[in-house]
């Protein structure tokens, strides 16, 4: 069984244990599922029962603790040496009491050798400088490592020829060790990268937080009874059942019971959402009052919390443009600061200062001198960036897409669905002199009754709203383009367009209202009852909520807002009035929409397109920025560079700001890393001493250094900070 | 042409020069298309053509500069079997 397990794609380190019949491997879950491994099981001629998996185990998360307590365990080791050697060499200088075996005026000898001794133990417990630091030198790509291997060990060559002359009884050399500075600076360094890693393991919260979402088990039901098994183990088509306060595990559709969701941790969406029999359940969110039932759809990396995590982890992992002058700078930087060190301590030299002037000069550029800081800058705010979009569900492909957005200086907004709500309402019932709003809608509605006309279905749901009554429907005939035409509990009932009601000779007495109808961009249904009108209907696709919010806020940042419908340029400009579009493109194909991108383009505008449908797809690809906005589609959130999971168009001005936020961390960042080295290498060189000032001590020079990589990312660690302006 | 594409888990770098260097050498090899290192996540992203080059060849460079490739994706499981003798 084992070989037959082995010989399986995707698994790894079978063990075969006969005595506790218990099969364990490895396996990758993108290429082989259990339900496979039990099938090969079952075909070797045995029989898989139970399984039990390492349930709650992150192994990142350990492998990043453990990596942490290293750091901290060795960085511990090297102060504990530090401290003592420290007061060995400075103590005296300022009275403090030093045992007479060391004291350097009696026993320099012993004083020069218990430092070296301690020295030893700081650079052993930061060994990793000198094997990876002379291990990558030797190899031609120097790095940081190299920078103080090189230094540190200059300093301990010094020392040890200072005790050597000791030895020989030169006691002047007492003042000329170097051990304390190789302590000072080892630790000080190891301080920063431990700091630096701690910080680090903060970027990640956002995508940790997704990733724990994830249910590890759910309870099926299979042969009528109830059962729990690991999450990895469900299949789509299974029966899920979920209970109040419970998470839902997968993705699926309701098939008993009704309850609310709270989908936030998703889509940002702070309501909870109604969900009942036949509605779409997303794995992740809380399940807050009712029990249902739900038949699975979509299991594993199919699910929509799988995609997001992929996505946000794609994004945070990728690189954006303006990292790329920092990685050029990264690559040639070791080698340059070994060129600088060796060329300002040569000069020193020529000029004839003495040798541990020039060795001074030479240490402290190779420890200020700090690529890290350049190289954290823009991942670690594309990461904290991308991450705290999530947590608005708003999802940020990459560091491209999170770099343009910020240029972004015109909004195309699709109408249906994007600006409005996408589905018709009834939103004004007109009656002649004599008639009940509820007796004209239920004449209406009984007409209507199974329509498949938009305008039809609108009316329909406006009646089961009020709960009207429908009345007995006689004779129907349906005008196509026009309207119905039917009798209704004796009476002749004509329903629809104007053009209807001119045909059959009925007077259009409700004139003025509409005319304001038409204006405000509603469609007007017609009723007339026995040959005179008695009403009518208007329906209109309404605008959401928070429509002119957006569209003003992203007025407020200085960016044109266009508008982009195959509707007539009536019920375009009527709804574009509603809230403060600059720019109607109306009666526009859906196969033009791409077009109409490009022409803006050609203006020299940085457009982002936002839509919702199948046919904005080849528009979201042709803007600068596509944005996929709510229930979007698959094929839109594929060509979009930015997703929002709510459907709300204030998430657009969100994007666009933590875009800009993001950037502006990003270049703060390069600034100082960029600064901070310009100036600290020509201090280290000696640049103030020229002018009369102190020379840089290493020590405060490995300080600095610590503390600039450990400030970019505290930087890009203030982005988690960021808050939509519309929640502010 | 194929393209794949495949993201390892780097471990090692100790600064921005490291993995300036490993995205250098990675772009190098014959089929690489494009390589990405991030230094935050740790992650390098290659997409490459599958018939001239691989995981294993990208697995040796890491290697050799001195960083190691860390397994991530791997779930452990126990399965208690019946019939075995």
């Amino acid at each position: 069984m084992e070989r037959a397990l082995k010989k399986l794609d995707g698994v790894q380190d079978v063990n075969v244990n006969l005595t506790t019949k218990r099969a364990t491997m490895k396996y990758d879950s993108n290429i082989i599922k259990i339900s496979g491994i039990k099938k090969a099981i079952e075909d070797a001629g045995y029989t898989p029962l139970d399984l039990e998996m390492s349930v709650g185990v992150d192994r990142d998360k350990i492998a990043k603790e453990n990596e942490i307590r290293t750091l901290r365990e060795r960085l511990i080791t090297a102060a504990v040496f530090t401290v003592p050697l420290f007061y060995i060499s400075m103590g005296h200088m300022i009275g403090m009491p030093l045992p007479k075996i060391l004291d350097p005026a009696y026993n320099p000898l012993n004083f020069a050798l218990v430092q070296m001794v301690l020295a030893i133990l700081v650079m052993f417990a930061g060994r990793k400088f000198y094997t990876v630091g002379y291990k990558t030198l030797f190899r031609g790509t120097p790095n940081m490592d190299s920078l103080i291997a090189i230094a540190t060990s200059a300093a301990f060559i010094y020392g040890l020829y200072a005790v050597i002359k000791i030895m020989g009884g030169n006691s002047d050399m007492v003042m000329e060790l170097y051990f304390d500075s190789i302590g000072v600076i080892i630790t000080l360094i190891m301080l920063g990268k431990y700091l630096e890693s701690v910080s680090k393991g903060k970027t990640s919260e956002a995508i940790k937080a997704l990733m724990g979402l994830q249910p590890k088990e759910a309870t099926i039901i299979r042969d009528g009874k109830e059962i729990k098994i690991p999450i990895e183990e469900v299949e789509v088509g299974h029966v899920i059942v979920v209970k109040p306060g419970e998470k839902i595990p997968v993705d699926g559709i309701v098939t008993d019971g009704h309850t609310s969701v709270d989908e936030s941790m998703l889509t940002g969406e702070s309501i909870p959402v109604e969900k009942n029999k036949g509605d779409k359940i997303t794995g992740g969110s809380i399940n807050k009052n009712g029990s249902i039932t739900f038949e699975t759809q979509k299991v594993g990396k199919d699910t929509v919390l799988a995609q997001i995590i992929k996505l946000v982890e794609d994004a945070q992992g990728s690189k954006a443009p303006i990292a790329r002058m920092a990685d050029v700078i990264a690559r040639y930087f070791v080698p340059v600061v070994f060129m600088i060190a060796i060329v300002s301590s040569g000069i020193w030299y020529i000029t004839g200062k003495p040798i541990e002037f020039v060795l001074t000069i030479f240490i402290s550029i190779l420890i200020i001198a700090c690529p890290c800081a350049l190289g954290l800058a823009t991942p670690t705010a594309i990461m904290v960036g991308t991450g705290r979009g999530a947590e608005y569900g708003v999802l940020i492909k990459g560091g491209e897409a999170l770099e343009t957005a910020h240029k972004t200086d015109t909004v195309i907004l699709d109408k249906t669905g994007t600006i409005t709500e996408g589905t018709p309402k009834v939103t004004d019932i007109i009656t002649e002199q004599g008639i009940l709003e509820d007796e004209l809608l239920a004449v209406a509605v009984s007409a209507e009754k199974g329509s498949e006309h938009p305008l039809g279905e609108a009316i329909v749901r406006a009646g089961e709203e009020k709960g009207v009554e429908l009345k007995n429907v006689e004779q129907f005939m349906a005008v196509p383009g026009h309207g119905i035409e039917a009798v209704i509990e004796n009476k002749n009932v004509l329903l629809g367009n104007k053009k209807l009601m001119t045909d059959k000779n009925i007077e259009i007495t409700l004139q003025n209202e509409s005319d304001r109808l038409a204006v405000e961009g509603k469609t007007p249904m017609y009723i007339a009852i026995d040959g005179k009108l008695a009403g009518i209907i208007a329906v209109a696709d309404i605008v959401k909520g928070s429509s002119k919010d957006a569209i003003d806020a992203l007025h407020d940042m200085g960016i044109e807002v266009a508008m982009i419908t195959g509707d007539n340029k009536g019920t375009a400009e009527a709804i574009a009035g509603q809230v403060g579009i600059d720019i109607v493109l109306a009666e526009v194909l859906p196969g033009d929409k791409a077009n109409e991108v490009k022409k803006l383009q050609e203006q020299g505008k940085k457009v982002a397109m936002v839509g919702d449908g199948i046919n904005d797809a080849p528009a979201l690809a042709q803007a600068d920025i596509g944005i996929a906005i709510g229930s979007g589609t698959d094929v839109a959130m594929e060509s979009a560079d930015i997703v929002l999971m709510k459907s709300d168009l204030r998430d657009v001005a969100t994007a666009i700001q933590l875009s800009k936020k993001t950037i502006i961390n990003i270049k703060q960042s390069l600034f100082w890393a960029l600064g901070y080295n310009s100036i600290g290498i020509p201090i280290a060189a000696g640049v103030l001493y020229l002018l009369g000032g102190p020379l840089l001590n290493p020590m405060i020079g490995s300080a600095a250094m610590a503390m600039s990589s450990v400030s970019v990312v505290s930087n890009s660690l203030r982005l988690r900070k960021f808050k939509p302006l519309h929640l502010i | 042409m194929k393209i794949a594409t495949k993201t390892l888990h780097v471990k090692g770098m100790a600064c921005a020069a490291c993995s300036a260097n490993l995205e250098r050498s990675i772009s190098k090899i014959e089929g690489v298309i494009k390589a990405a290192v991030n230094l935050t996540t740790e992650k390098l992203t290659v997409e490459y053509d599958p018939e001239q080059t691989g995981v294993e060849q990208f697995t040796e460079i890491i290697d050799k500069l001195g960083f190691r490739v860390e397994q991530d994706e791997l779930k452990e499981i126990t399965i208690l079997v019946e019939g075995m003798n």
